[in-house]
């Protein structure tokens, strides 16, 4: 007996679902794990996504705090949501906005690049703030996940296939607008 | 303008003939209203301008301080790598890859790709004849994040101006520059480059 595959396609719409239920998947251990563990002068603190946006808050940092809130914990939630309901639009068929959807795919593909954020974050002042004893950032293992999560997102966006989101197959059109 | 030219939209695959387009002039799509085309402000040189510009900037961003931070007599300079190597060394390797290929090798091997892909048609009046260089800048384009990094360092130092004495170095003033040359180069990219084959098609093609 033997067993034959089909060549798997990247840019398929189950691909996209396999990527972002992996994706939402990881976000639970990116929001339940600490991302960055702060010591200073033997004070020792360790942050989760969430509650190192609180901290900024409190310490008066609102404009940080609200962009790092929306890049850490809103762009992957919404851009998750989004993906569902563009596959779950796709699997029902009989699309009735198509040029809603795709606008709404063009924006989750824009603003998931912001989510990489926290990422970088981490990873500058992992670098930087090295003062031995007197004060001490170390990168934990929640960014991992977290990265995972975005990684995961990024490619399931990318193996989507908005084409899908037209029932029509596309003819040619006399001319394009010019604006 | 030969009958073969289409432009397709990357979102909803509807073609179009393809168009000449004044300077400044977009080209939507007729069905979906997704950008496909635009004609730059610059000139035609202009993505070739920017990417190697580009380029120049990202070698003093790579080895210049970006930041340098002082506590009590203690005093430490960040570098674009540095931040890499700290996540490297503390046993994160995947973790610093990506910042790496995202924060500094892609963006550069993107300006390089587009330099690349503009050179010999600048030298020649041809596009260049590597059909993988089109679809590689479509690559890169999703995983070159510079503009992030330099939104993270900002946040970073704002995050750490009561903890300690920060004095932005040249390296970030270039690393800003080079984000922003990235970003005026793909603007200025003539996608016309990504479909050489009909001579007659005029000023752009499917991005």
């Amino acid at each position: 007996m033997s067993l034959r595959f089909s060549p798997v396609r990247f840019k398929s719409n189950s691909t996209a679902a396999a990527l972002a239920v992996a994706a939402a998947v990881m976000l639970v251990p990116a929001n339940l794990l600490p991302v960055l563990s702060t010591e200073t002068s033997g004070y020792n603190r360790s942050d989760t996504i969430f509650s190192g946006t609180v901290e900024l808050w409190r310490q008066g940092l609102w404009v940080i705090a609200a962009i790092v809130f929306a890049a850490s914990i809103c762009i992957p939630a919404v851009k998750l949501a989004g993906l569902g309901w563009l596959l779950l639009s796709v699997q029902r068929g009989g699309l009735r906005d198509s040029r809603r959807l795709t606008r709404t795919f063009a924006v989750l593909d824009f603003v998931g690049r912001w989510s990489m954020l926290d990422i970088f974050l981490a990873a500058f002042l992992t670098g930087l703030v090295q003062f031995g004893e007197i004060s001490t950032v170390q990168a934990r293992s929640g960014i991992v996940a977290f990265a995972a999560a975005v990684v995961l997102t990024v490619l399931a966006t990318h193996a989507f296939d908005p084409r899908a989101l037209w029932p029509a197959p596309a003819p040619v059109s006399p001319n394009p607008c010019q604006t | 303008m030969g009958n073969d030219a289409h432009l397709t939209c990357r979102l909803c695959g509807y073609r179009h003939r393809s168009i000449r387009l004044a300077p400044g002039e977009r080209a939507l799509c007729a069905r979906c209203d997704t950008m496909m085309a635009t004609e730059g402000r610059f000139g035609p040189d202009a993505a070739l301008v920017f990417s190697i510009t580009g380029l120049i900037l990202a070698l003093p961003a790579a080895l210049l301080p970006f930041v340098n931070a002082g506590k009590l007599g203690d005093v430490r300079v960040s570098r674009l790598f540095t931040g890499v190597g700290a996540l490297w060394n503390n046993g994160m390797r995947t973790l610093a890859v990506l910042v790496f290929l995202c924060g500094a090798l892609l963006p550069v091997a993107l300006l390089g790709t587009m330099a690349l892909l503009h050179v010999p048609a600048h030298l020649r009046g041809r596009a260049a004849n590597i059909r993988l260089l089109p679809r590689t800048i479509r690559v890169l384009e999703h995983w070159a994040f510079p503009e992030v990094q330099v939104l993270a360092v900002l946040v970073a130092l704002m995050k750490l101006g009561d903890l300690v004495d920060l004095a932005v170095g040249p390296g970030f003033w270039c690393y800003c520059a080079m984000a922003v040359c990235l970003v005026l180069a793909q603007r200025s990219f003539d996608f016309e480059l990504c479909n050489p084959a009909p001579d007659t098609c005029t000023t752009d093609a499917a991005p």
